[in-house]
């Protein structure tokens, strides 16, 4: 899993490439975690090809938590099979999904 | 060997997880899956046999096979270790808010609904269990 990070005014995006699996997730859940500290975040799943539940449990402690901040978390540009997989879990309801990174930005 | 098939021995830990991925990428490609159907099938696979790294103490080998049988593809799990039944555990409320969801049950969730099928036996001392899901 590589993570690059952009500053669009207020708000980090993490663009994800890779996997987001049992494997990945512990570095992925402190990075996201961290970044987080400095406001209100976005992540660009784009170039994400799968998720599994532990990559969902990390996406979900990142929301658990910007909640606890009072900053925004959300999730942008998901292929069709990662979407599926949310929606399946129904973390489609509770984690906000846009379909394109300024969408995301906008609604932050 | 047969393209559309594929056999994986591998020591039943996290760090061996993202060879099977890599080896079931291979697979679902060589076997024309969908790609829909080729993350179905390894979010099925990984959870299962995360399940065993994670919780199978005792187990000293897990091997998976798939195999392409015209619309269906059939997956079996097998490992030593204790006799346990994964589709045993509950599920999980996938309709509770984000302050209350409990990510607990959702890797078996997903064996549930990603399967047509999904069968545990304890055979000859080990865990086996089949699933078959659609190619397409």
């Amino acid at each position: 899993m590589q993570i690059a990070e952009h500053r669009e005014g207020a708000t980090t995006i993490a663009a994800l490439e890779g996997r987001l699996d049992t494997a990945t997730a512990p570095a992925t859940e402190e990075k996201l975690l961290s970044l987080l500290d400095g406001g209100g975040l976005v992540a660009d799943m784009s170039e994400v090809r799968y998720v599994s539940s532990a990559g969902l449990r990390v996406l979900l402690k990142a929301a658990k938590q910007a909640r606890v901040k009072g900053v925004s978390f959300s999730v942008c540009g998901l292929q069709p099979a990662v979407r599926e997989v949310f929606e399946i879990s129904g973390f489609d309801k509770i984690i906000p999904m846009h379909a394109t990174r300024a969408e995301a930005v906008a609604g932050a | 060997m047969d393209a559309a098939a594929l056999r994986h021995e591998m020591p039943p830990e996290v760090e061996a997880l993202p060879g099977l991925l890599d080896r079931l990428e291979e697979f679902s490609e060589a076997a024309g899956l969908s790609p829909g159907a080729a993350q179905r099938l390894s979010v099925v696979a990984e959870e299962l046999a995360a399940n065993v790294a994670m919780h199978g103490k005792g187990a000293s080998r897990l091997l998976v096979e798939a195999r392409r049988e015209g619309d269906s593809v059939h997956l079996l799990i097998e490992d030593d270790g204790p006799a346990f039944d994964p589709l045993s555990a509950a599920a999980p409320d996938i309709d509770a808010g984000v302050e209350e969801r409990d990510i607990g049950g959702l890797g078996i969730h997903f064996v549930r609904r990603m399967t047509r099928e999904a069968a545990y036996e304890r055979r000859d001392g080990t865990n086996r269990l089949t699933a078959l899901l659609d190619a397409g």
